[in-house]
C-alpha cells in the first residue's frame, strides 16, 4: 500500500514550482503516476508531498505551429498521443510507438512527460524523441530553458532537472517530406528489451539513402543516437542495404552493437543484447526503407 | 515526515454505475480500495497490484484504467463503471451473455476486468479484427482459460452487432 | 427397455457459477469481512538461511491500532508444525529461517495500512548461515544442512535387469535435462480469514482441500473435527498452489493472539514466496535396439523442494512414476531424490512431477529417433504400452490404447503431409510431438449428499472446491441426470466442512471421477426412494415406472417428486436424502487399483524460430484430452486449453530467478506469464471419449495432462526446424540463440 502523502493541486506552473521549491526533496511532481506510484508502493521511493500537475491548465495540450513544429504538453497521456490527429499528421512514428507502450490501461493514465522524467531505461518513447532531435522546455524559478532530449536523461531514473524544475513543453521539429520511419520493438517481458527507431530519407529516385537516423532505446542506459552506424549507411544504395546478407547493413549493426552500452539484467546478458542490436538494427533500417514516406498534410504508417 | 499532523482528506463526487456518489478520500487511497471498501463493490479484484494483470480494471469515462494504482481522488468528476454496472437493469451486457455461453471463464477472477476491457474496445470499435482484439486485450491476463474462449466470445459479440 | 438418452450429461450447459462470475457477484475469500475483523501483514525473512537471534516486537506492539504481533514464541499450547506428509513446517519461523520470505512474525491491526506500518517496526536480528541453492550440491558431504540433512525424500524402483540390458543394447543414449522453478500465479493470491473462538475454530480460506485443512487445524489446536469449520468460497485459481494447508494455521494462531478474527491477504510477491513447482534435473540413460525397440532405461532425478517439504514427498515419487512415460519397458530403474534448498517451498502444481519427467523423457525420445534415423512418431507408436498392459508393475493396467488418440491429433494437425515453409533464411519452421501418461486420481475417498425438497427442488452437497475447473457444474449435471430432474431445479453447495460431507481433496484430476461417482450414487439413492414412494402411490412395482423431468409416470398418469415427498410426510414439508460413498471398495469395483486412472498427454506443435534473435513463436498447437466421457465438453476443452497455455509459460518464458537465495523476480513485471499475444493462431483440443474411465458414464479426469506435452513438443519442433537440441527450460530467445550459436559453432 502507499504510505500517506499530502496532495497539492496547483493551477499554474509558477504555483507548482513554488511548491517544489518549498518542499525540496520531500516533494515530487505527480502526473499519471503509473511509474511513480509503483515505485512508492514498492518502497523504493517515498515523497511526503505530491504536486499534481494535471490541475495546471494547458499542460496536456497538443498543438502545431504554422511551420509544422509540433508541441506536446507533458501531461498528455500516451493514449492522447496515440490518437491525436496532429501527432498522426506531424510525427506518425510517435503515434505508432505510443500505441505500443505497456498496455491500454497504462496508456490511458500514463503521461509522456511523466515517462520522460521518470527515465525508466526499458521504455519506448525516449528513443523516438532522441531520434527526432526533440527538445523539452524546462521551467523553474529561474525561468525557462530548452534542453535537448538526448541531454535530458543522464542515466537510469536520472534527469538534469533540478528539484524545483518541471517540463512544460516537448517540441518536435517538422519532419521533412519523404521521411520513412520505423520502430522495431523486441522483448517478451512487460517492458521492452530493445527498441530501435529509424528515420530514412531516400533520394528523389528512391535508390540512395540520402540521410538516416538510428536511435536505440531500452538496451542503453539512456536512449541513444548511434551516429557512427548512421555514417556507414549514408550514401549507400537501397539495394545494397536490403540485400540478403548485406555487408553494409551488418556493419551498421555491428557498430551500433559496439556503441550500445548494454548491461546484463533480467532481460538478458550484455553479450546477448549486443547481439540483438547487431541483428535488429539492419532489420529496423530495412523496415524504415520499405515504409511509406511521410507526407505533410496527410498521415502515413 | 510531514509536520502537519491533520490527515488530509479530499472530498470527491463522481458518478458510479449511473449514480451520483461522494466520498472523502485520503490522497494515498487507491481507487480499488475505495470501491471495494467504502462502496462494497467487491467485483473488482486485486491481483498483481502493478498494472500488469488487469484484474482491477474499471472504466473511467469509458476507458479502462488500473484501479490498483490510480488513486481514488482521480475519480473526482468522472463517470466510473465497475463490473457491477455492466448489466443494464438486470439485463446482462451481450459480452456477459457471450462469456456465459462460450465458457469464457473458469475461476472468474480475471473476468470482470476482461469484460470491461472488451466493452471499452467494442464501444470504440464495434467491429474489430481479431488482431485488434488481441492487441487491445493483451494487457488482461488469465491463467485458467488459455484465452481462446475469451477471444471467441468477443468475436461473437462483434460479429453479432449488425 | 431402450437405453435412456442423456438429458444434460454430455452437453456444454453454461457453468453453474457463470452468471455470478460475469456479474462480479461471485464471492472469493478476500471479499468477505466478518464483524470485528482485523487485518494482518507478514514480517518476512530477508535472509534465505539464518539463525534468528532475537525478535523485538515492542515498537510494533506499541503502535496504536495494533492488536497483536505473533512470533514463534507465541505458539504455546498448540502443535507448532504442520505439513502433508512431513510436518516440518513451523507455523511461523522458530529459531531459524530456511528461505527468503519465510514469515518470522505477523501483525494484526485495525486496518492494512497500520498492519503494514507496524510490520516495518519489527526488528529481527539474524545470524546468516551458508546458503544452499544447488540441487545436486545440496546432497554432497559438507553442504550446510537446512534440516537434519538436505535430503527430503528418496524414491527408487526397478524391474528387470537394467545393467545387463543396457550392456546388450545396440545404442545407449544419455542426456541430462533441467526444468526451472516456476510459480503457479493463480490470479487470486492466498487469502485466509481465521476466527479463533476458544473451543471452536472457523476459517474462510482460499484452499483446495477444506477437509485436510480442517484435520490440520484440529490437530494443531487440539480440538475435535466437529469444532473446526473450514469454508472455501470460490477460489481464484489453484493449480495446486492452494493444496493442503498453507497460511491457515498462521492466521488462526494470530487470531488467538489478537482475540478477534483476522484476515490475511497475501500480495502476489508474497505468494511467490509461499509455494512453487519443483525444479528438476534428470539424467536419463536409455538403451535401444537399432530397430527402435526400447529395452532399458536408467534414470536419476533430483527435484528441488525448497526450504520445507510441502508436497515434496509425493512429487519426488510421482516424478519417478512418470519416467516410463507411455512406453513398454522390460528393464527400468528410477532413482529420485527430493532435495531441500533455501528457496520458496515447492508443493503441488498441476500434474506433479509430470512436466518435469515429460520434458526430459519426451525430448530424449526425439533424440533417440534422430540418432537411429527413425521417424519420431513411428518410434513412439512402436513402443507404446497397449490397453490392458501394466504401465507400472503392480499398478492399474492402461484403460485404452493411446495410438488412436495420437492418430487423431496428427490428423488434425496435418502431421504426415507437413512441409515447412520457411519465411526467410533466418526464420525457420518445424514440427514436434510429445506424448505421456500420468497416474492420476489421488485417493478414492469422497462422499456426497443429495436432498430432495418438498417442492421438487434439490440440494446437492459435496466438498470439492470450485477453483475454476467447473466442478459445481459437473456435479449438478450428474445429479440432474441421475435424479431425472431439470438442471435448473438443482442447487449445489460446496466446500463448507460444517455443511457438506467429507471429501479428501480437490486435485490430481480426481473430482469428476470420484466425487462424480459419489454424487451419482447419492442421486440414485434419492431416485430409488422416489420410485419406491411412487410405486406405493400407483400401487405397482418400481420397475413399471418411468422417472423423468421431476415426475414419475405410470400408464399415462404422473405424479411430481414434490407431491410424493409431501405425501410421505403427510403435510407440506419433508425431504428425501441420498448418500454417496466412494472408497477403494466401491461396488462398481473399479477403484481398487492404483492409480484411479491414467491421464494422457498428447500434443503436436508447429513453431517458428527466428535464428537471428532466438525468438520462438508457437504457430499451431493441437492436443488431445481423454475424459472418457465429457460431462461438459466445453469445460473439458477449456481445461485442456488452459493447461496447454500454462505450459507455454514454462516452455517459453517463466523462470523464478534466484541469486544467493534472493528471489529476483517475484512480481508480474519481471516474471512473464502468457498473454493473449501468445495465443497460437491455431490452438485445438480434441476430446477422446471411449467411456473407459471408472467415473460416472465411463468418465475419467482431465485438467493436468495438457500441461505435460507442450515443452517437449516445442523443443522437438525447434530441433526439427533448426537441428538444434536444447535441454533446459524456458526456451527464452537468449537460451535458444546461445544453443544455436554453440551448435553451429559460430
Amino acid at each position: 500500500m502507499l504510505k500517506p502523502f499530502r496532495l497539492h493541486e496547483p493551477t499554474t506552473v509558477s504555483e507548482a514550482i513554488d511548491l517544489l521549491r518549498e518542499h525540496g526533496d520531500a516533494a515530487r511532481l505527480y502526473a499519471g503516476g503509473t511509474e511513480l506510484l509503483l515505485a512508492m508502493k514498492a518502497g523504493y521511493l517515498h515523497y511526503d508531498e505530491l504536486v499534481n500537475v494535471k490541475t495546471v491548465a494547458g499542460l496536456d495540450r497538443i498543438w502545431k505551429e504554422p511551420d509544422g513544429t509540433l508541441h506536446i504538453g507533458p501531461v498528455a497521456t500516451h493514449a492522447a498521443l496515440e490518437s491525436s490527429p496532429l501527432v498522426a499528421e506531424c510525427r506518425p512514428l510517435l503515434a505508432n510507438v505510443e500505441h505500443r507502450v505497456a498496455n491500454v490501461r497504462v496508456r490511458n493514465v500514463g503521461t509522456i512527460g511523466g515517462n520522460i522524467c521518470f527515465a525508466e531505461p526499458h521504455s519506448d518513447p525516449a528513443a523516438v524523441f532522441v531520434l527526432s532531435g526533440a527538445q523539452v522546455e524546462v521551467t523553474g524559478p529561474r525561468g525557462t530553458r530548452m534542453v535537448r532530449m538526448d541531454e535530458l536523461q543522464t542515466g537510469p531514473y536520472e534527469t538534469v532537472l533540478a528539484d524545483d524544475e518541471m517540463l512544460t513543453d516537448i517540441v518536435l521539429q517538422h519532419e521533412p517530406d519523404g521521411v520513412r520511419s520505423a520502430y522495431l520493438k523486441f522483448g517478451y517481458h512487460h517492458r521492452p528489451t530493445l527498441g530501435i527507431a529509424v528515420d530514412v530519407l531516400l533520394d528523389a529516385g528512391g535508390m540512395i539513402i540520402e540521410d538516416v537516423r538510428v536511435a536505440l532505446g531500452s538496451v542503453p542506459p539512456v536512449a541513444l543516437r548511434v551516429r557512427s552506424a548512421e555514417d556507414v549507411l549514408k550514401g549507400e544504395t537501397v539495394a545494397s542495404v536490403l540485400a540478403d546478407g548485406s555487408l553494409v547493413a551488418a556493419r551498421a549493426g555491428e557498430i551500433a552493437a559496439e556503441a550500445c552500452g548494454a548491461t546484463s539484467d533480467l532481460h538478458g546478458s550484455a553479450e546477448y543484447k549486443r547481439h540483438l542490436v547487431g541483428v535488429l538494427v539492419p532489420r529496423a533500417v530495412a523496415q524504415a526503407i520499405t515504409a511509406l514516406p511521410h507526407l505533410a498534410g496527410g498521415s502515413s504508417t | 515526515m510531514t509536520t502537519d499532523a491533520t490527515p488530509q482528506y479530499l472530498a470527491i463526487e463522481f458518478t458510479l454505475n449511473g449514480n451520483r456518489v461522494d466520498a472523502d478520500v485520503a490522497p494515498q487511497t487507491a481507487a480499488i480500495d475505495l470501491l471495494r471498501g467504502t462502496f462494497a463493490l467487491t467485483g473488482t479484484k486485486r491481483s498483481c497490484d502493478m498494472q500488469v494483470c488487469g484484474a482491477c480494471t474499471i472504466l473511467v469515462d469509458g476507458t479502462p484504467i488500473s484501479s490498483c494504482t490510480v488513486p481514488a481522488f482521480e475519480l473526482r468528476g468522472r463517470i466510473v463503471t465497475t463490473i457491477e454496472g455492466l448489466a443494464t437493469d438486470g439485463t446482462p451486457h451481450p459480452l456477459q451473455e457471450s462469456f456465459v455461453q462460450n465458457a469464457s471463464l473458469q475461476c472468474g477472477f480475471c473476468t470482470p476486468g476482461m469484460l470491461l476491457t472488451a466493452k471499452s474496445l467494442l464501444d470504440a470499435n464495434p467491429h474489430p479484427t481479431e488482431a485488434e482484439i488481441l492487441d487491445h486485450m493483451q494487457g488482461n491476463l488469465c491463467r485458467c482459460t488459455g484465452y481462446k474462449k475469451i477471444l471467441e466470445a468477443i468475436v461473437e459479440v462483434a460479429e453479432a452487432s449488425g | 427397455m431402450t437405453e435412456r438418452a442423456m438429458r444434460t450429461v454430455g452437453t456444454s450447459v453454461p457453468r453453474q457459477d457463470a452468471r455470478e462470475k460475469v456479474a462480479g457477484r461471485a464471492v472469493f475469500t478476500g471479499d468477505i469481512a466478518v464483524p470485528g475483523m482485523a487485518y494482518a501483514k507478514l514480517v518476512p525473512s530477508p535472509m534465505p538461511h539464518a539463525i534468528i537471534k532475537s525478535i523485538d516486537v515492542s515498537r510494533a506492539r506499541a503502535m496504536p491500532g495494533v492488536y497483536a504481533v505473533l512470533t514463534g514464541d507465541d505458539l504455546t499450547n498448540m502443535e507448532t508444525r504442520y505439513g502433508s506428509d512431513k510436518k516440518d513446517r513451523p507455523i511461523v519461523a522458530i529459531d531459524k529461517v530456511r528461505f527468503e520470505g519465510e514469515p518470522v512474525a505477523v501483525v494484526a491491526a485495525v486496518d492494512e495500512a497500520t498492519a503494514e506500518a507496524a510490520a516495518d517496526l519489527v526488528d529481527v536480528d539474524y545470524e546468516p548461515l551458508p546458503v544452499v541453492m544447488d540441487l545436486v550440491g545440496a546432497l554432497e558431504p559438507g553442504a550446510e544442512p537446512i534440516h537434519d540433512s538436505n535430503l527430503c525424500h528418496e524414491y527408487h524402483y526397478e524391474w528387470g535387469d537394467v545393467d545387463k540390458a543396457l550392456a546388450e543394447a545396440d545404442r545407449v543414449f544419455e542426456d541430462t535435462f533441467t526444468f526451472p522453478m516456476v510459480y503457479h500465479y493463480a490470479m487470486e493470491p492466498h487469502t485466509c480469514i481465521a476466527s479463533f473462538e476458544g473451543d471452536r475454530l472457523r476459517t474462510w480460506t482460499s484452499a483446495q482441500h477444506p477437509f485436510l485443512v480442517r484435520a490440520e487445524l484440529s490437530r494443531i489446536f487440539h480440538l475435535p473435527l466437529n469444532q473446526v469449520q473450514v469454508v472455501v468460497p470460490y477460489v481464484g485459481g489453484g493449480f495446486g498452489s492452494k493444496s493442503y494447508t498453507k497460511i491457515e494455521p498462521l492466521v488462526m494462531a494470530l487470531s488467538r493472539e489478537a482475540g478477534r478474527p483476522v484476515r490475511l491477504s497475501l500480495s502476489v510477491e508474497e505468494a511467490f514466496r509461499t509455494v512453487r513447482r519443483h525444479a528438476g534435473r534428470a539424467t536419463i540413460r536409455t538403451g535401444v535396439m537399432n530397430d527402435g525397440t526400447f529395452v532399458a532405461r536408467d534414470c536419476l532425478v533430483y527435484v528441488d523442494t525448497g526450504g520445507y517439504t510441502d508436497n515434496g514427498v509425493r512429487v519426488t515419487e510421482r516424478v519417478g512414476d512418470r519416467i516410463p512415460g507411455p512406453y513398454k519397458w522390460d528393464n527400468l530403474r528410477v532413482q529420485t531424490y527430493g532435495v531441500f534448498t533455501n528457496s520458496t517451498p515447492a508443493g503441488s502444481y498441476r500434474s506433479i512431477g509430470g512436466p518435469q519427467a515429460g520434458w526430459a523423457c519426451e525430448s530424449q525420445t526425439d533424440i533417440i529417433a534422430a540418432g537411429l534415423g527413425i521417424d519420431p512418431v513411428d518410434l513412439r507408436l512402436k513402443n507404446l504400452v497397449r490397453a490392458g498392459d501394466e504401465v507400472r508393475r503392480g499398478s492399474r493396467p492402461l484403460e485404452g490404447d493411446l495410438a488412436p488418440g495420437i492418430e487423431r491429433v496428427l490428423d488434425d494437425f496435418g502431421w504426415r503431409s507437413y512441409t515447412p515453409q520457411h519465411p526467410s533464411p533466418l526464420v525457420k519452421r518445424g514440427i514436434g510431438f510429445a506424448c505421456s501418461l500420468t497416474n492420476s486420481g489421488a485417493s478414492p475417498t469422497s462422499t456426497a449428499l443429495a436432498r430432495l425438497n418438498a417442492d421438487g427442488s434439490a440440494n446437492v452437497y459435496f466438498g470439492t472446491a470450485e477453483m475454476g475447473q467447473g466442478s459445481r457444474s459437473v456435479m449438478a449435471q450428474i445429479a440432474a441426470e441421475e435424479l431425472r430432474m431439470p438442471l435448473d431445479l438443482i442447487r449445489v453447495f460446496a466446500s463448507d466442512t460444517d455443511v457438506v460431507p467429507y471429501d479428501r481433496s480437490t486435485g490430481s484430476s480426481r473430482s469428476t471421477t470420484l466425487m462424480g461417482l459419489a454424487v451419482h450414487d447419492a442421486a440414485i439413492e434419492v431416485r430409488q426412494q422416489v420410485l419406491d414412494l411412487a410405486a406405493e402411490h400407483f400401487e405397482t412395482f418400481p420397475d413399471q415406472l418411468i422417472a423423468e423431468d421431476g415426475q414419475v409416470s405410470f400408464k399415462g398418469e404422473s405424479v411430481s417428486y414434490g407431491a410424493l415427498v409431501r405425501e410421505m410426510f403427510g403435510g407440506s414439508g419433508g425431504e428425501l436424502m441420498g448418500r454417496g460413498y466412494v472408497t477403494p471398495n466401491h461396488p462398481a469395483g473399479k477403484l481398487r487399483e492404483n492409480p484411479v486412472f491414467w491421464e494422457v498427454s498428447i500434443g503436436a506443435a508447429e513453431v517458428e524460430v527466428d535464428e537471428g534473435t532466438g525468438a520462438v513463436r508457437i504457430l499451431r498447437y493441437v492436443s488431445a484430452a481423454d475424459p472418457g466421457k465429457a460431462i461438459n465438453p466445453k469445460q473439458v476443452e477449456g481445461q485442456d486449453e488452459g493447461a496447454a497455455m500454462q505450459a507455454m509459460g514454462h516452455t517459453l518464458f517463466e523462470e523464478m530467478l534466484y541469486e544467493d537465495g534472493q528471489l529476483l523476480n517475484p512480481n508480474l513485471v519481471d516474471y512473464r506469464v502468457p498473454t493473449f499475444a501468445d495465443l497460437p493462431p491455431v490452438f485445438d483440443t480434441i476430446l477422446i471419449e471411449n467411456g473407459d474411465g471408472p467415473g460416472p458414464y465411463g468418465a475419467k479426469g482431465v485438467g493436468e495432462g495438457g500441461i505435460v506435452a507442450v515443452a517437449p513438443a516445442v523443443a522437438n519442433a525447434i530441433y526439427n526446424a533448426t537441428g538444434v537440441r536444447i535441454r533446459e527450460l524456458p526456451l527464452t530467445p537468449e537460451r535458444v540463440w546461445r544453443a544455436i550459436s554453440e551448435t553451429r559453432g559460430s
